[in-house]
């Protein structure tokens, strides 16, 4: 069976070592971005099934990234979670009404990570 | 602490609240009465536990109990169960029920979590309930009742247009709203406790409960729960759990982890 696949973008890289050590335990393989337009460029060559997005990051941020993604040929198909040390309420329905299948807010553990791909059918 | 000490927790343990201390957890029990033994005024855990057995204080002794029970808990923990009871049974239940609220009970809910998460599977799926929630923890209750939950426990296992739909933002803390608050009601109640009123429940969620519970107690609670559950009743346990011999009361539902109906043997003793 071919591994199922995630991209995590962030600026932090030790947030990427971290995210990217639960997900790979989840059984995904990993690639990394540290910010949106890398992830845009990456995407526009293959798309990955799950998407972990950051908010505030450098040159694109994951809002922004989020929308252009979804615009994108065949742009709707990954799952797409942020995960951010953002938490107010209308800054997590705004990432919802642009397109993220769910939210993730920092900090967070391997058990939320888990339920939060069990949510959104990604594992 | 000493292995006398934790013999007589043992003991306790098992006759006050039919839980069974398991010896792995002798370290992680001194861990969780230093706090209790702070807040209730004594220099170190063994002081007070020699109080205890000196001259046994109920409230003291059951603060003692209230630390060592496993308070483990998450929203919609073991998905299928909420689905089931969400999608399948409320629709059936609240049609046969014809209007009267569908009576659900969350027994030991600790911090409330499944409690809240009934009610919102109950919102959702648009079939009037009453859940009760019970434990025997107060301290467990309190945040119960308070509905308030930090981030960290809120995404736990709810998705983020769950929660803003069903909790407000104040501050630090993710609260239950109204409408899930007017669904449930949480109160205290031991569940080696042999019922003394008719009260029966349409649907009982018992869920990693009495997989902690002392084996020589286990079937005195499934026999309590059998007695609160109304005769085309169901019973949620934990995907993993079983009666096995504890109870004859139950039998399995073929293809739904978890999922019990009472057996004929039970019906035949009502009858």
């Amino acid at each position: 069976m071919t591994p199922r696949t995630c991209l995590i973008v962030d600026d932090s890289r030790i947030i990427r070592k971290v995210a990217r050590r639960l997900v790979e335990g989840l059984g995904f393989e990993v690639d990394e971005a540290a910010d949106g337009s890398e992830a845009l460029a990456f995407c526009g060559g293959v798309m990955p099934e799950v998407i972990l997005l950051d908010w505030s990051m450098p040159v694109m941020d994951g809002i922004t990234f989020l929308r252009r993604l979804r615009a994108l040929p065949g742009g709707l198909a990954p799952k797409v979670l942020f995960c951010t040390i953002e938490t107010r309420a209308e800054r997590i329905a705004e990432a919802l009404s642009a397109g993220a299948d769910d939210y993730v807010m920092k900090p967070f553990d391997g058990e939320i990570l888990t339920s939060k791909f069990a949510e959104v059918g990604a594992v | 602490m000493s292995p006398d000490d934790f013999d007589r927790l043992q003991s306790l343990m098992s006759s006050r609240a039919g839980f069974r201390l398991t010896r792995d957890r002798m370290k992680l029990a001194e861990h969780r009465l230093g706090p209790v033994a702070r807040r209730e005024g004594f220099e170190t855990v063994d002081a007070m536990l020699a109080s205890l057995w000196a001259r046994p204080v109920a409230s003291l002794g059951w603060s003692v109990i209230e630390a060592l029970l496993n308070p483990e808990t998450w929203f919609r923990r073991d998905r299928s169960s909420f689905d089931t009871f969400g999608k399948e049974l409320l629709p059936a239940l609240g049609k046969a029920r014809g209007g009267h609220p569908v009576r659900v009970w969350s027994a030991g809910c600790s911090t409330g979590q499944e409690a809240w998460s009934l009610a919102i599977a109950a919102l959702e799926a648009g079939v009037a309930v009453e859940i009760v929630g019970t434990d025997l923890s107060q301290r467990a209750l309190e945040k119960a009742r308070s509905g308030a939950y930090t981030g960290f426990e809120i995404q736990r296992g709810l998705k983020a247009e769950t929660m803003l739909r069903h909790f407000d933002q104040a501050e630090d803390a993710w609260i239950a709203r109204a409408e899930l608050r007017a669904m449930v009601h949480f109160a205290r109640a031991n569940l080696l406790d042999v019922p003394t009123d008719t009260h029966r429940f349409d649907i009982i969620f018992c869920r990693h409960v009495l997989g902690d519970a002392d084996p020589a107690r286990r079937g005195g609670m499934f026999d309590n729960l059998e007695r609160r559950l109304v005769d085309d009743g169901c019973l949620f346990l934990g995907p993993d759990e079983q009666p096995d011999g504890d109870s004859i009361a139950f039998r399995p539902v073929a293809g739904r982890k978890g999922l019990f109906v009472k057996s004929p043997a039970a019906l035949k003793r009502v009858a």
